[in-house]
């Protein structure tokens, strides 16, 4: 049992566990503090200073992502400090100085969301004119799936900090200096020449939508309805959410870190290759050729039996090692144990392989 | 996230001997070291030293400009040179400063330099001649730690890089610390703008400042000790060296180890100095944990300025009373440095809390009206002249809304305008900003822009939310850096508003 003890949060007592954050702490009693560069699944990086709170005995105000709730500790977000809600109006200020707005003069928002545009909504905002920063993207990147629009990032650092913590995969940086930082590669190449593996978790993680999928259509996040499923490419039973819009999947987005057992992670098939799902040569139901030498549709049932009698003829006519069994690795544990087991029991032959045994 | 790799290390020297960031180079490190290309790229693409390519570099610092250091960069793109305009260089008493392409100091001062002639007295005393009978260190042994934090603690000396720590708080904090292996670092990456007194130090009493860092790490109970000195400043770092050379037996019992900056303003900043040493973007870590918990690879660390150090060994000699009793306002003497419209820019060794005016007395007397003074580097911000008696020490001046910071003082006289110095400091800024946070990040170019713009319009509603900005620079910024940096604007529309009316 972790200890716990008691932290006051705009007054309320909250209920805290030795080691937790003080964000962390404020989530779980449903106090909102706006954030961009946390992820739960990354070390606290303290760097887009929208969480910062005020607490008591600290001069400066702190970011609550990074720190430690402790006993007695009196914290104020700015629902009770006005030099919080101060600091957060100038702040979403700037960052929309250094941003694409649309007409109303709100953050733009993309196919990936835009949590600054909810943020500004909240705040009473200065109209500052755009500072025009020279950050740049990669021209001439032609990797399929991820597209980078500079002019929505924040340099929260969320998707390099994933392509490192969390991918060890270390395709892509933060690059440059001062207004010019960007997030770019080595010698800024397309990420098909990088380490990168195209798993798209950097779109995934990222905040404002300055990273999305290039071939994806753009429906905006309210536009579609998410269907929960489980990723059929592997075994490892990774949800996924199937973004459906008029009937259709526009696009594949990973739920929320920690609450299931990818964490919030997907590899660049079950992200980026779902295009089967409408594709027009797509089998929807059984079939059998037939003497003609044409498929014609059929019933599970009597697909399954004439595979069957198939098989057991060539195993009448060259004996049992006559045929052999090559699993899936798109099958899960128990199917490849079943697949091994009419192998061996049904067929009596040791010819059984997996093609992720190679 | 902490990245433990001695590899990593070697990096950002590794591309400096290459010839800069490219991608060949970049892959060629990647394959010694086993660090990820896109680290090194990102680590190497943030430093202006590792840009490569040969070039003349002219400081465009504010003590630069007001002695025509644009008149110099068309003077030679005139001549055919390919010329950067660079951050201050740490050489204000040469205004305008300008480097040759193999980083040598190029001499185009129109002022005449000096320094506090020899007196044996001084705690510091730059003009004397260098000692390596390491006395002080000999007496510190026989004194044991606590015996030094003592002294220490009675000096009041406080950490002359900029922030006035005491630094026996400091010491200690690190000496208290469970883990066995601790670190003595110190910060020779001078680069506030108008500072140079590291600079002098190092070259003419590096011997001080040896000694005082093995009293230190004698202190701390340190094995290692480290130098970081500015990327530029080669001549110094030779002479750091020799001094080491020289102190031979009496230091044998450390290992000594030296890392260069490589064009980082921000690297003077102790955390971002710690990330650079680690082969890192010099990216100021967030604090809590200090450096003396958690610094260099990820261990208890006491990082100092390199003046800090040197004022250990008269402490020792001579007792913390009398360190103390040098002072005036607080304890005891500094080395500030002056440049800009005076007669003898240079540093000079005054008690702490001298003014202005006495500090001037000593530089030769100002040149033409003084209007303006900036007394702690561009982070300092701007003072009417009218303040010139105000004691120069931590407390006071940050009482006034400004700072000692480095002790970089710069006077203006009436030919200069306050909006034009005010946007030269914010280029310094907008330059030197590591870009992690947004505050500073954007802050310091909205400033930049909107000081621009009413240079070029005349129009002071391009100010209007100047206040409002630099008033989240300063709370919402990660590190010092972005806190101060947008007090040229902001000073220079308090104490000057009739430089910013329309024109």
């Amino acid at each position: 049992m972790s200890e716990t003890f008691l932290i006051k949060i705009d007054g309320k007592e909250c209920t805290a566990l030795q080691g937790e954050t003080v964000l962390q702490v404020a989530r779980r009693e449903g106090i909102e503090i706006p954030t961009l560069c946390d992820d739960k699944r990354l070390d606290p990086a303290g760097a887009c200073r929208a969480c910062l709170v005020e607490i008591d005995g600290q001069r400066r105000l702190q970011p609550s992502c990074a720190w430690k709730a402790a006993d007695g500790q009196n914290v104020k977000t700015h629902q009770s400090s006005d030099r919080v809600q101060r600091h957060q109006d100038v702040l979403v200020s700037l960052y929309m100085s250094d941003h694409k707005l649309d007409c109303e003069g709100l953050p733009i928002e993309t196919g990936n969301g835009n949590d600054l545009r909810a943020w500004a909504k909240d705040c009473s905002t200065l109209k500052l004119d755009p500072v025009n920063a020279p950050r740049v993207a990669r021209p001439g990147d032609k990797n399929p799936y991820i597209e980078f629009d500079p002019e929505l990032c924040v340099l929260c650092a969320r998707c390099t900090r994933y392509c490192d913590e969390v991918e060890a995969v270390n395709a892509i940086t933060l690059t440059g200096r001062g207004s010019e930082t960007t997030i770019g590669t080595a010698g800024m190449r397309g990420l098909l020449d990088t380490s990168c593996e195209l798993c798209g978790g950097c779109i995934d993680t990222c905040p404002t939508g300055a990273l999305i999928e290039k071939k994806a259509e753009k429906a905006l996040p309210e536009e579609v309805t998410k269907v929960r499923t489980t990723c059929n490419y592997c075994g490892v039973g990774c949800q996924m959410d199937l973004n459906v819009k008029d009937d259709e999947v526009v696009r594949v987005t990973s739920p929320e870190p920690g609450t299931t057992v990818n964490d919030g992670n997907l590899c660049i098939k079950g992200r980026f290759a779902y295009d089967f799902i409408h594709h027009k040569d797509r089998f929807t139901e059984p079939m059998i050729r037939g003497e003609d030498g044409q498929l014609h549709a059929t019933t599970w049932e009597k697909a399954i039996a004439f595979a069957a009698e198939g098989m057991k003829k060539v195993a009448q006519r060259h004996g049992p090692d006559g045929i052999g069994f090559v699993s899936s690795s798109r099958c899960t544990g128990e199917e490849n144990y079943l697949m091994q087991k009419i192998a061996r029991a049904a067929f009596k032959t040791g010819n059984i392989h997996q093609c992720s045994a190679t | 996230m902490l990245k433990k790799s001695a590899d990593r290390e070697h990096v950002l020297p590794m591309l400096e001997e290459l010839g800069g960031v490219t991608e060949e180079n970049v892959r060629t490190v990647s394959e010694k070291t086993g660090v990820p290309e896109a680290e090194i790229w990102g680590a190497g693409t943030f430093y202006t030293l590792l840009k490569g390519g040969p070039r003349v570099r002219v400081c465009n610092g504010l003590s630069c400009r007001v002695m025509g250091s644009d008149q110099l960069v068309a003077d030679l793109k005139a001549k055919g040179k390919d010329v950067e305009e660079v951050s201050c260089l740490g050489q204000c008493d040469r205004a305008p400063a300008a480097l040759d392409e193999a980083l040598k100091v190029l001499d185009f001062a129109k002022q005449k330099r000096a320094i506090t002639g020899d007196d044996a007295k001084l705690p510091i005393n730059l003009a004397g001649k260098q000692s390596y009978d390491f006395s002080a260190l000999k007496k510190a042994r026989e004194l044991g730690t606590d015996g030094i934090l003592k002294q220490i603690e009675a000096s009041g000396l406080q950490g002359r890089g900029g922030a006035g720590f005491p630094a026996h708080i400091k010491w200690k904090g690190v000496a208290g610390q469970k883990d066995p292996t601790r670190y003595v670092v110190c910060n020779a990456d001078e680069a506030e703008p108008a500072t140079f007194k590291d600079r002098e130090t190092m070259l003419r009493r590096s011997d001080k400042m040896i000694e005082g860092m093995a009293i230190a790490a004698l202190v701390v109970g340190a094995k290692d000790i480290y130098f970081y000195i500015r990327g530029e400043f080669n001549a110094e770092a030779a002479a750091v060296q020799e001094a080491l050379k020289r102190a031979g037996d009496h230091v044998k019992d450390w290992n000594w180890h030296f890392h260069r900056g490589h064009g980082a303003y921000i690297c003077g900043e102790e955390t971002a100095l710690l990330e650079s040493m680690e082969g890192k973007r010099g990216m100021p870590r967030l604090k809590p944990p200090f450096p003396f918990e958690f610094g260099f690879r990820g261990k208890p660390t006491l990082v100092s300025n390199v003046e800090t150090f040197a004022c250990v060994p008269y402490i020792i000699n001579e007792g913390g009373e009398k360190f103390k009793a040098w002072g005036k306002t607080e304890a005891g003497s500094k080395l500030y440095c002056i440049s800009g419209h005076v007669n003898a820019p240079g540093v000079y060794e005054l008690p702490l809390g001298s003014t202005l005016e006495e500090l001037v007395a000593a530089a030769g007397g100002y040149m033409g009206n003084p209007m303006a003074f900036s007394p702690g580097g561009a982070s300092s911000g701007f003072l009417p002249i009218e303040q010139r008696n105000l004691p120069l020490d931590f407390k006071g001046l940050q009482k006034a809304g400004s700072m000692l910071g480095s002790a970089g003082v710069v006077v203006l006289n009436d030919t200069v305008d306050m909006a034009k110095a005010a946007q030269w400091q914010l280029e310094f800024f907008e330059d030197e900003s590591c870009g992690q946070c947004a505050p500073c990040r954007i802050g310091s170019r909205y400033l930049h822009n909107q000081v621009t713009k009413y240079l070029e319009t005349g129009d002071p509603a391009a100010l209007k939310h100047a206040n409002d900005v630099g008033w989240e620079m300063e709370e919402g910024s990660i590190c010092g850096l972005g806190m101060v940096a947008h007090k040229p604007l902001v000073d220079a529309l308090k104490y000057f508003p009739q430089a910013f009316e329309k024109r």
